[in-house]
């Protein structure tokens, strides 16, 4: 029994202009939501020129997948690419052959990036379609990307009025605070990078324990986010995590090091379910995940800046802050509780953010279009980077009170008269 | 000695980790311990943050104590009302408890376990991260606290008030853990505080103290000294050390072994009779445990086994319970047996238990020889003495068998006596309910020993430390 592929209606529309177009083969992104029963598509990306490329070449999987990494970034919780599309005269047993090559290399590269565990149910299946533009007909096939050897499956492709409109949007606002030391002793040669991804992956698996609350309530892992509601109410959900540091996973050292690097601020998460009675354990996923991917996104564009690389000189403290970019989104469609995001940089405009949407998605947006109030522009301050506090207001310690009734209570401080054996890490 | 039912009380307890990081700019003392304060001063603040939660552990219910947002509770409910709320496994330690005591003794089943966690999320819009670069030559120190606080409510308190309490116990211990800290940091070397409770004697009660987590309790020596005198505790008898830290009722004994099986016993009530009893925490060992059968002749090595537990876990020792092969091998050592001892299946008797305790624990024990067993009726001053003074399970050996003899219910002007016997025959599993019932540990009349046969008593000494 194959895979059900419900297709937004744009969608179809979009792919018949691409066929009507009379330049050579064109390739594209399917993008949507996967579950167990069924499958949605909600938009369909056709893949960039190539300015570089020589013309009429066709094109490589390099260079879809690579838009496809790029396309990933953009695209908020619950929303992934669920396959590759061609519309070519050629063959339709020869395109599958190229199909499923660009379906595995776009699948490695965007998995490769993930911070995220991957779970036991987690679908594994995409989906490749062939569109002859002359017959028009249309060649649907879903492969397991996570098996090498898997053979193409049928699949059904069917488009429908409305796939965008019935969404229900989980979403947060989360505070970041890491601090990580920076490699400073001549043997250890560990870039920067790796320091922070490092870091980054304790994060991610504190984030994926922590608890996650649904409208204030932690709802078991089979029951809906909410009952009761009416169809055409625009589904919103606010959502609270609760962390703990693991205690086991980082050993009590101190250590030599040449600085820190610390990321400290807010992140806005969105996650998008397919409501039809969305499950809480699905959307405490999806949200996780999307506040992982947005951090480690972020992290990774600042890290591919020229400006982050800055020479050392040992003997002077240098402190540097830099703004990771900000998070703004664009609707998919005006009807649609669907969003894709991207992330604008201080010393970039609007104008760019839609140039983007426009190259990468193909989405026509105006600057009055785009949702920039979810997230604030930082601000960087000058001096000494103690001097920014996340915590609120706090009241001063509360003098020692002895209230405790029946039994006293009493602490007392343990003083030290000897030298003793130290825990410690040794230079050398 | 003899439990005390006090008001119904419950203990909240509070743990969790918390991580401290900070970047250590010099190797100048005083700037490290400045950057090392702000980085307490910081976890301070987040305790006391809108963001601090309280999770009750087992349950659904979270608390915002620094918001007044307490999930399915309201912040006047009653602490015995939590208890409603949280999903247990009815087992305790191994053992199964089909009657629940309605009557809740002092610190006998009413703990409330909390767990620390933080809320990351906030309402927005918030300002995007940024990061910062430092880059000098420098230290860097990251550790883990693991904060442990406990405090005493009464079953009728708000919840709120426990909670706030125990916020303030934090607060402190995070200022304790800071002294602690500092004191012990040698240049790059730290000393990581962590903080263990420990039951003392009435009017103290429960009391928390933040000892450096890896010295072991030989270097502590002096601290416990300056301890004991400020809460005016004999100088004879450890308090504080590691083996000494309260265990929690609800908790497990990852080990497996049963405590104390005889504190869920009613104790009888004789005419102008006194209970005195041993004084501290033993474990249960018998028959066939330890996949080793000893059925039939271990009995009296089970005692011992039991008397080493009650040495071990009151901090006299450091040693772990010996084995049947360790208790032979030291017998072989003194002298006492010849080699062939050691794997043999040869019973032991009192000689043996006093040599062996000796041997293996530095322990010097007093044999108390009673001809026949008659006799014992009247040994009941000089047992109850014993508990008094000594406090240490008696290994009671004659005929053929080995008991162990736990406390005493005896009558000054009756001269009646009933023994608390801790039967080392028992061969089932680890079921409080099964041992209580069928009397493996149970209160026994006179009648209970063989009339005619010769008895030893080997009555271990505690030593005189702390």
């Amino acid at each position: 029994m194959g895979r059900s592929y419900i297709v937004e209606e744009d969608v179809e529309g979009y792919l018949s202009k691409l066929c009507s177009q009379l330049t050579g083969p064109v390739t594209g992104l399917l993008i949507g939501q996967s579950s167990v029963q069924r499958d949605f598509i909600v938009m369909a990306t056709r893949t960039p020129q190539n300015e570089s490329a020589d013309a009429g070449k066709s094109v490589d999987k390099e260079w879809v997948s690579e838009h496809a990494r790029q396309v990933s970034r953009m695209l908020p919780g619950g929303l992934s690419v669920l396959g590759v599309f061609m519309v070519s005269e050629s063959d339709a047993k020869d395109t599958l052959t190229t199909l499923r090559q660009f379906l595995f290399s776009v699948e490695n590269l965007i998995s490769s990036e993930q911070l995220w565990m991957p779970a036991e149910d987690d679908v594994k299946d995409c989906v490749t379609l062939h569109i002859n533009p002359k017959t028009r007909k249309t060649v649907c096939r879903t492969f397991d990307v996570k098996d090498p050897k898997s053979v193409a499956k049928p699949a059904d492709w069917k488009y429908q009025s409305g796939v965008c409109s019935s969404w229900a949007t989980v979403s947060c606002w989360l505070n970041i605070d890491l601090l990580v030391p920076l490699p400073g002793s001549i043997t250890c040669t560990k870039p920067v990078d790796d320091c922070l991804k490092e870091e980054l992956k304790v994060w991610a698996q504190q984030i994926e324990r922590g608890v996650c609350l649904i409208e204030g309530k932690k709802l078991p892992e089979d029951s809906e986010i909410k009952t009761g509601q009416k169809k055409n109410v625009r589904q919103t959900y606010t959502a609270q995590l609760l962390i703990t540091p693991d205690g086991q996973m980082v050993p009590d050292v101190v250590q030599q090091c040449g600085g820190s690097l610390s990321v400290r601020g807010a992140i806005h998460s969105r996650a998008f379910l397919h409501s039809n009675k969305p499950k809480a354990k699905l959307a405490e996923k999806l949200l996780k995940r999307d506040i992982i991917s947005t951090v480690a996104t972020r992290v990774q564009m600042l890290l591919e800046e020229p400006q982050t690389q800055t020479e050392e000189n040992k003997e002077r403290k240098q402190t540097e802050q830099f703004c990771l970019p900000r998070r703004v989104f664009c609707p998919v469609k005006a009807t649609s509780p669907l969003c894709v995001c991207d992330y604008q940089f201080s010393d970039e405009g609007l104008s760019e953010m839609t140039d983007r949407f426009k190259e990468m998605l193909d989405i026509e947006a105006t600057e009055a279009d785009l949702d920039i109030t979810q997230e604030l522009i930082a601000e960087v301050i000058e001096s000494d980077a103690k001097a920014e506090s996340l915590t609120e207001e706090a009241e001063p310690p509360h003098p020692w009170r002895n209230n405790y009734i029946g039994v006293a209570m009493a602490t007392a401080v343990a003083l030290l008269a000897s030298a003793a054996s130290m825990l410690y890490l040794s230079d050398a | 000695m003899v439990i005390i039912d006090s008001e119904s009380a419950v203990i909240l307890r509070l743990r969790g980790p918390l991580e401290l990081k900070c970047q250590l700019d010099s190797t100048d003392v005083v700037f490290m311990q400045k950057a090392i304060s702000t980085a307490f001063e910081a976890l301070r603040l987040q305790v006391k943050s809108k963001s601090c939660v309280l999770a009750v552990c087992d349950s659904p219910l979270l608390i915002w104590p620094n918001k007044c947002v307490y999930e399915e509770i309201s912040p006047e409910t009653p602490c015995e009302d939590i208890f409603q709320w949280i999903q247990t496994n009815d087992q305790e330690s191994g053992g199964k408890r089909t009657t629940k005591k309605k009557n809740r003794k002092c610190f006998s089943a009413s703990v409330l376990n909390f767990s620390l966690m933080t809320e990351v999320t906030k309402p927005g819009p918030l300002s995007a991260p940024i990061l910062t670069k430092t880059v000098q030559r420098s230290h860097f120190l990251c550790a883990t606290l693991q904060v442990d606080c406990a405090v005493c409510s009464s079953c009728s308190d708000p919840i709120k008030d426990g909670c706030g309490r125990l916020l303030e116990a934090l607060t402190r211990q995070l200022f304790e853990m800071e002294k602690v800290f500092l004191q012990h940091m040698r240049g790059t070397m730290v000393l990581v505080p962590e903080p263990l409770h420990f039951l003392l004697p009435e009017p103290n009660g429960l009391v928390t103290v933040v000892f450096p987590r890896d010295l072991p309790d030989k270097e502590l020596e002096a601290q416990r000294r300056e301890l004991h005198k400020q809460f005016e505790l004999p100088d004879d008898k450890p308090y504080f050390r590691r083996a000494n830290t309260f265990h929690f009722p609800n908790e497990p004994y990852k080990d497996g072994y049963l405590r104390n099986p005889h504190a869920v016993l009613t104790h009888p009530a004789l005419d102008n009779g006194k209970v005195y009893l041993v004084q501290g925490i033993y474990s249960y060992h018998h028959y066939m445990q330890d996949r080793m059968d000893d059925n039939g002749w271990g009995c009296a090595y089970r005692s011992l086994q039991t008397i080493c537990s009650w040495f071990k876990q009151q901090g006299y020792v450091e040693r772990c319970v010996p084995t049947h092969k360790e208790i032979q091998q030291a017998l072989v050592d003194v002298g006492d047996k010849q080699a062939s001892f050691v794997g043999s299946r040869q019973w032991i008797g009192s000689i043996e238990v006093q040599a062996v305790l000796d041997q293996l624990l530095g322990v010097t024990s007093k044999i108390m020889f009673v001809s026949q067993g008659s006799k014992l009726a009247s040994k009941g001053r000089e047992l109850a003495n014993h508990f008094l003074s000594e406090g240490t399970p008696v290994m009671i050996g004659g005929g053929v068998l080995a008991h162990t003899i736990l406390g005493v219910a005896w009558s000054e002007t009756t001269g009646e006596i009933r023994y608390l016997i801790l039967d080392p025959h028992y061969t089932g599993a680890e079921d409080l309910q099964v041992i209580t019932d069928k009397g493996w540990c149970g209160w026994k009349g006179p009648d209970f020993w063989d009339q005619t046969a010769y008895y030893n008593l080997c009555l271990p000494q505690r030593p005189r430390v702390i």
